[in-house]
């Protein structure tokens, strides 16, 4: 024994080193007995003591114990060696452990956010509320004592929901498999919806190219929202009102998957007959059983806590969209509270923004209302489908427009009715009928009980009426009897010829004149308006008079001569008896020298304010006018501004010596005359200056440049320096080409050989084009024609010769269309050869007719 | 509860949703307002041994075949094909329409319509050409969504067709 002991322990063996061991039948029994033991022992020892075999083998049986080992605590023991390697993994590179946990939360991290951060905002309204009530008080003990935050309390407590419906759909043809509705919640046509909603998802599949697996998670509609959950062979979708929890995702998920576990197969077979189905309804039931009382589900912590976690460390870029987020979803809101909008699915990935949905062709434009949101169109992409709101006021849109009600009604919206009031034809109303009838299916109730149906008679007596009350009203006309018999009217009375004509009142009334008899017999209304209007027929007023009524009494104020006030005082005495009076008190008696001096000052003084026009004198002798002066030819007559004066030409005497005004209107007037400027080229007058602006031919700049001279010493200023030269790039070519051709001739001929008929042909068609495409520039070309001929024979001769020749051209030239006041001629002789007279060539080369272009 | 999806195809205003109005409302307007995307009405049509709804997905007219939304026809049993007998061009079209459908879900019974019947003298269809289709033993109506004429035959024999 010891000397087991002494083998296994180094310490033992020290201590037994004083027991003998020489003892050689010891030793023999020891080997016979235990030296299996021992060698095994001086293994284990060995192990032990050697650190990297002892990890060796601890290294086998680890994950054995620790499977083995009771959970908790292992959990304990090992908790803080693992957050320290936690730590120090984190500290060394934060990026190893984010990218290992990547693919695992990213999924759960995003939706996460989005609820997490809805829940926020509805627990933060909600706790707003509720903080000093007594709901508040008993909710904070709650936290309290739960240690949940207030606001998860507050959310778990507010969040007020019901799941009113739940449709359970047949993915492939959209058809209903079963439905069910919480107590009195009701629905329209069930198959019909539910139709509708996979037409709707195969739509926004479609818009977007999501892929196949992915539904339509959530439509709103103000209170309620549309919750599908997809699953293989059908779609599972709660109409919920209120607001629920993301729970209830859950919830929803599970009914759906144990729907498809029971029936698997009989939903693969589905062709529209879900007798084979009818267990479903009692699974679906579970689901409209929803509401807040069952929201009280555990809030997903580990989710949300790594949420928070990925949140503070996406913090800056995080709170930048979500602000962008929170601009757009304010505009979804809105869209959502527009009529004839419906917002089918919006989603915001990668910064851009999803729309999709309906709207009425009537509604308001999406895109228009995003101006003023913040939100940059430029990310937004939108989605939408036309469809036909059943909404009142579209309906009543569509109905004035397809309709045409007569003015006669009145179409307008009460209580979600559309009532149409008012009279009408019968045909109208036969329509108006017909379009209830289709309305009838599902949209507002359009009730046209309350328009009348109007005979035409009744409404022609009625305009009748109108026309008579209308007569009546009038001045100058007395009715004295009227009635309708066989569609015909009829009336008499009497009327004041200067009264207004009865029958000119017809016209807008819509009463047919054709079936109107009329017996007017004429009479004086005593009136003052009428008297007024007989005094102004027979007096004749002079227009210095006026006459007008005041209190009843007519009044004629002014200057007249005195054979009027005569008159007028006659008829002021015929019109004492019984009518208005008639007072001429204030007309002052003029003498008709006096008017007459009058007038002619009048028209010296328009003379004077005449441009052009200088008086130098003018008196008034013996009933005779005498004026005398300066005119411009260009300024107006005198004698013609005599005219509308009143002042007797027979009486007037002028002198009237010429001059040239130096007024600047003047001037342009002279310029234009004399240096006719081309059509590019415009006069104007800047303060007192003459400003020429424009293009024009060098020769023509020339001629204003001088004309700019002659003016300085008058002292009026004729700025030029703004005139460019008429640059006629494109006619330059041309120009070139017509003036090197030459047309040659035969010695002592003066008329062209058939060889130099095609150059005249073809130089026919340049002038002809050159001097169109000037004219359209406003200046006009003329084209010199010059003859020259040899050095042989007499001088006088050879001018004969060279001018017959420029003629011949001309005449040739006229034959073939160009315009002979566009050519000038002219004999240069033997003075401009083009080359030097003294070889055979020389000779024949200057026997020709050359050309040059001018512009003016 | 026995429900059908059932199709209705053709060509742009060959008069596709006045039929469905005629069948489901009996009632018919002369005016016309395109269909949009896809309108939805249900009928219920009593068979002799049984009662089928009939889904009825009125889907807008496409003579361009390429922007014919097929996928609204997954799950259909059965399709309307809609001529407009005045138009010749719009039987091409419905027919290249039923070769679309069929080639992504497969053969599905349908009735042949060539409605608006009572335009007798506007007609663009020879009687030639219609015997010829009947030869190959297709299910064909002239029908007119205006007098009603053929349009409740031909529906109640889509009926019978996919309910078999
Ligand atoms: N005379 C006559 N007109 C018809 C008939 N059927 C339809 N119409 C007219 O044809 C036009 C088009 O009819 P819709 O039913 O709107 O045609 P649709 O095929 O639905 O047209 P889309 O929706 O644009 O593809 C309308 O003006 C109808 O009044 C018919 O049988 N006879
Ligand atoms: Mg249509």
């Amino acid at each position: 024994m010891i000397e087991i002991a002494r083998n296994v322990d180094p310490d033992y063996r020290a201590q037994f080193e004083a027991v003998p061991t020489a003892d050689p039948r010891m030793e023999t029994l020891r080997q016979l007995l235990v030296s299996r033991e021992i060698s095994e022992l001086s293994r284990v020892t060995h192990l032990l003591n050697e650190p990297e075999q002892l990890a060796a083998a601890v290294g086998d049986v680890l994950p054995g114990a620790a499977a083995r080992a009771p959970h908790s605590q292992l959990g304990e023991a090992l908790a803080p060696a693992v957050e320290r390697a936690v730590q120090r993994s984190i500290q060394k590179s934060p990026r190893t452990l984010t990218d290992i946990l990547y693919p695992v939360f990213l999924p759960a991290i995003r939706k996460s956010i989005g609820e997490k951060i809805d829940q926020t905002f509805q627990s933060l309204n909600e706790t707003l509320r509720h903080i000093f009530t007594w709901h508040g008080l008993k909710w904070r003990l709650e936290a309290w004592r739960t240690g949940a935050s207030f606001s998860e309390v507050v959310l778990k407590h507010s969040l007020v929901y019901r799941v009113e419906h739940a449709f359970l759909i047949h993915r492939n043809s959209g058809l209903l498999i079963a439905h069910v509705t919480a107590d009195n919640a009701t629905s329209e046509d069930p198959q019909l919806i539910s139709s509708m909603l996979s037409a709707i998802q195969d739509f926004v599949k479609d818009s977007f190219n999501e892929k196949e697996q992915s539904g339509l998670d959530t439509i709103r509609f103000g209170d309620l929202r549309l919750w599908s959950e997809v699953g293989p062979s059908a779609t599972l979708v709660s109409v919920i009102r209120g607001n629920p929890p993301e729970e209830l995702h859950e919830i929803v998920r599970d009914v759906l998957l144990r729907i498809h576990e029971g029936s698997s197969q009989a939903l693969v077979d589905f062709d529209g007959d879900s007798s084979q189905l009818a267990g479903v309804e009692a699974q679906l039931q579970t689901c409209v059983e929803l509401k807040q009382e069952g929201s009280n589900a555990g809030f997903p912590w580990l989710v949300a806590a790594s949420a928070l976690l990925l949140l503070s460390l996406a913090g800056g870029w995080f709170f930048l969209s979500w602000q962008s987020g929170q601009r757009w979803q304010t505009y979804v809101s809105r869209l959502e509270t527009e009529p004839g909008i419906i917002v089918a699915e919006q989603h915001v990935s990668g910064g851009q923004f999803y729309i999709a949905g309906l709207r009425d062709p009537l509604a308001a434009d999406p895109q228009s209302l995003l101006s003023g949101t913040e939100v940059d169109p430029a990310q937004v992409h939108s989605q939408w489908q036309f469809y036909q709101s059943l909404e009142p006021e579209f309906v009543l849109k569509r109905l004035t427009a397809s309709l045409a009600p007569p003015e006669t009604v009145r179409l307008s919206i009460v209580n979600d009715r559309i009532i149409a009031e008012g009279e009408a034809p019968e045909s109208w109303i036969d329509r108006a009928r017909v379009a209830a009838q289709q309305l009838s299916a599902g949209g507002p109730v359009f009730d046209i009980s309350g328009v009348r149906d109007v005979s035409p008679e009744v409404r022609e007596a009625e305009r009748w009426q109108a026309y008579v009350s209308r007569l009546e009203t009038q001045l100058g006309i007395v009715v004295a009897e009227q009635k309708i018999r066989d569609g015909q009217f009829y009336i008499a009375g009497l009327r004041d010829p200067l009264g207004t004509d009865p029958q000119s009142l017809l016209s807008g009334t819509q009463v047919d004149p054709a079936r109107v008899h009329s017996q007017w017999q004429f009479y004086q209304s005593l009136e003052p308006e009428f008297v007024l209007k007989r005094l102004t027929a027979s007096l004749y007023p002079p227009d210095t008079v006026r006459l007008s009524i005041v209190n009843d009494r007519i009044v004629a104020e002014g200057e007249a001569p005195d054979t009027w006030i005569d008159r007028a005082r006659a008829a002021a005495r015929q019109l004492s008896a019984g009518g208005p009076e008639f007072d001429i008190s204030k007309v002052r008696d003029v003498s008709p020298e006096a008017r007459a001096a009058e007038h002619w000052q009048y028209y010296v003084s328009r003379l004077e304010a005449q441009p052009g026009i200088i008086v130098a004198q003018q008196t008034v002798r013996g009933g005779h006018f005498y004026i005398s002066g300066l005119r411009d030819p260009l300024a107006a007559d005198p004698q013609a501004l005599l005219s509308g004066t009143k002042v007797d030409p027979a009486r007037v005497h002028s002198q009237w010596q010429f001059y040239q005004s130096l007024d600047p209107k003047f001037v342009v007037k002279r310029l234009t005359a004399s240096l006719t400027p081309p059509k590019s080229v415009q006069l104007s007058i800047i303060q007192g200056r003459i400003v020429v602006v424009g293009e024009a031919p060098a020769n023509w700049i020339n001629r204003a440049r001088a004309a700019a001279e002659q003016l300085s010493a008058d002292g009026v200023v004729l700025d030029v320096s703004q005139l460019r030269e008429l640059d006629l790039v494109e006619l330059n070519h041309l120009r070139q080409a017509i003036q090197t051709t030459d047309i040659f001739f035969s010695s002592g001929k003066v008329v062209p050989g058939p060889e130099q008929m095609p150059v005249l042909d073809r130089l026919a068609d340049q002038i002809k084009e050159f001097a169109q495409s000037a004219r359209k520039s406003g200046v006009t070309a003329r084209f010199m024609l010059t003859g020259h001929s040899d050095a042989t024979g007499r001088e006088t001769a050879n001018a004969s010769i060279s001018a017959a020749r420029a003629e011949a051209v001309r005449a040739l030239l006229n034959k073939r269309g160009v315009a002979p006041e566009l050519l000038l001629v002219r004999g240069a002789g033997t003075f401009e050869p083009a080359v030097p007279e003294n070889s055979q060539a020389g000779s024949s080369t200057n026997r020709r007719v050359s050309i040059t272009v001018n512009l003016d | 509860m026995l429900q059908k999806k059932i199709c209705m195809v053709g060509g742009f205003a060959v008069g596709k949703t006045s039929l469905v109005r005629r069948f489901v409302q009996s009632i018919f307007s002369e005016t016309y307002l395109t269909t949009v995307g896809v309108k939805i009405d249900k009928k219920s049509v009593a068979l002799p041994d049984k009662t089928v709804d009939l889904i009825l997905w009125d889907l807008a007219g496409e003579d361009d075949i390429g922007s014919f939304r097929v996928s609204y026809v997954r799950g259909a049993t059965g399709l309307v094909l809609v001529v407009d007998g005045t138009r010749a061009a719009t039987l091409a079209v419905a027919l290249t329409l039923r070769e679309r459908v069929e080639a992504e879900f497969g053969a599905m019974p349908f009735v042949l319509l060539f409605n608006k019947s009572d335009l007798a003298d506007r007609w663009a269809i020879s009687d030639g050409e219609i015997n010829e289709l009947r030869q190959r033993g297709w299910q064909i109506y002239l029908t007119s969504a205006l007098s009603g004429e053929q349009v409740d035959d031909a529906f109640r024999q889509l009926a019978l067709m996919v309910t078999k």
